[in-house]
């Protein structure tokens, strides 16, 4: 049993968890949005979920190669490859959704993405995997099919990322309060790091590039945690913290305004 | 300069700019209409009937009256030509660039704002 392969298990399980949690602090404040932002909610909660449940069986399949059990490891990599490869699919509806603000459109689009998931297994059962092939860090399989592949970075990773980046290019382009700009830009930030090292924890041969790939996911999902719910002495830290008006105490009859026009008047 | 002159999208950029604290300019439907009818014309001769086409629903004969001779005559936006006829001058031509841009940032503030509002 290797140290490393446990932490290796030990990150995706946390991956796992603060998915979870994020997708169900997400769905539990649902009330607190407004109409007009549920269905980019809704699918922030999907990705998350699609998120965690991509790195459960990788969880599993870490364990499983700790102990050597190759068969549970294969198992567990054809598993988690069915969340994976359909993770682009919320994605792309919640940038769409928020760009153009029409559902039907977004959710047209976003099938699309949904055929490209389906072509991507299609490729991938049925020209199967080289491996495992285990090392001190992790246990590593290779996609037998290019076609896959392929379709993986040009449909599930090229287009979704190009839509990340317009829409950040278009938030950082406009003059708005920092606390808008760190609630909109940070959690598209968090959402391109998770799906960028996704892709290539999938794809990558290298042990010790999945583990760094999976610590950044595990940043990413820490990030948009934050992005959403930001501790007091970082929003103080940042100046983004909201100060509600109606904390203010009205009834002692006097304000700014009247002191200084008495001092006017005298 | 040939466009058509939205009255209900005048409407609600001088309603953004009003809620901004700006209530005259771009904040003054008035101000806003008359000056895009002018500009519309630009090089021809406008008749106040022609302004009147789009401020009646907004604003009496009177106060639009007021407003060609205290803003547009008086800050040379536009000459009076004739009895009831106007034409705008390169300052007025300025302004109604000018107007335009701020009919600009309300769309592209909007655009922004609706944006930011469907991001959970």
């Amino acid at each position: 049993m290797s140290a490393g392969i446990l932490l290796n298990a030990t990150i995706c399980f946390a991956i796992t968890i603060s998915s979870f949690a994020f997708a169900w602090v997400l769905a539990r404040d649902d009330s607190g949005h407004n109409d007009k932002s549920k269905p980019a909610l809704w699918s922030l909660i999907v990705l998350w979920v699609l998120v965690g449940l991509t790195y459960l069986p990788t969880t599993v399949r870490m364990i499983a190669a700790s102990l050597g059990n190759q068969q549970l490891d294969l198992l567990m990599y054809y598993i988690a490859a069915v969340p994976f490869s359909f993770v682009s699919v919320p994605l792309v509806f919640f940038i769409l959704y928020v760009i153009i603000g029409d559902q039907r459109i977004s959710g047209s689009i976003s099938a699309l993405f949904v055929l490209f998931g389906a072509a991507y297994l299609t490729f991938f059962y049925s020209s199967g995997v080289i491996g495992p092939t285990i090392t001190p860090l992790t246990s590593l399989f290779t996609i037998n099919s290019d076609i896959a592949i392929n379709i993986y970075l040009i449909g599930l990773f090229v287009i979704p990322t190009a839509m990340i980046i317009g829409l950040l290019f278009l938030i950082f382009l406009q003059r708005m309060p920092k606390r808008l700009r760190y609630r909109t830009a940070l959690p598209l930030v968090a959402i391109s790091f998770v799906f960028d090292f996704m892709l290539t924890d999938m794809i990558t041969l290298d042990d010790t590039m999945q583990l760094a790939a999976r610590i950044f996911v595990l940043i990413g999902t820490v990030q948009a945690f934050l992005a959403y719910f930001p501790p007091m002495n970082l929003q103080e830290k940042l100046g983004i913290q909201k100060y509600e008006s109606n904390l203010y105490e009205k009834d002692d009859g006097t304000d700014f305004d009247d002191d200084e026009e008495v001092d006017i008047n005298v | 300069m040939s466009e058509d002159i939205d009255v209900m999208l005048e409407q609600q950029v001088a309603e953004f700019y009003q809620s901004l604290g700006i209530h005259q300019g771009p904040g003054d439907i008035q101000y806003r209409l008359i000056l895009k009818v002018l500009g519309k014309n630009e090089g021809r001769i406008t008749e106040f009937s022609e302004i009147r086409e789009y401020t009646d629903r907004l604003a009496d004969k009177g106060s639009i009256g007021s407003k060609m001779k205290t803003i547009f005559q008086l800050e040379g936006l536009a000459e009076k030509v004739k009895r009831g006829g106007y034409v705008i001058t390169d300052k007025g031509i300025t302004a109604s660039n000018f107007l335009k841009d701020t009919t600009a940032f309300y769309k592209k503030n909007k655009r922004m704002g609706e944006i930011i509002e469907r991001m959970p």
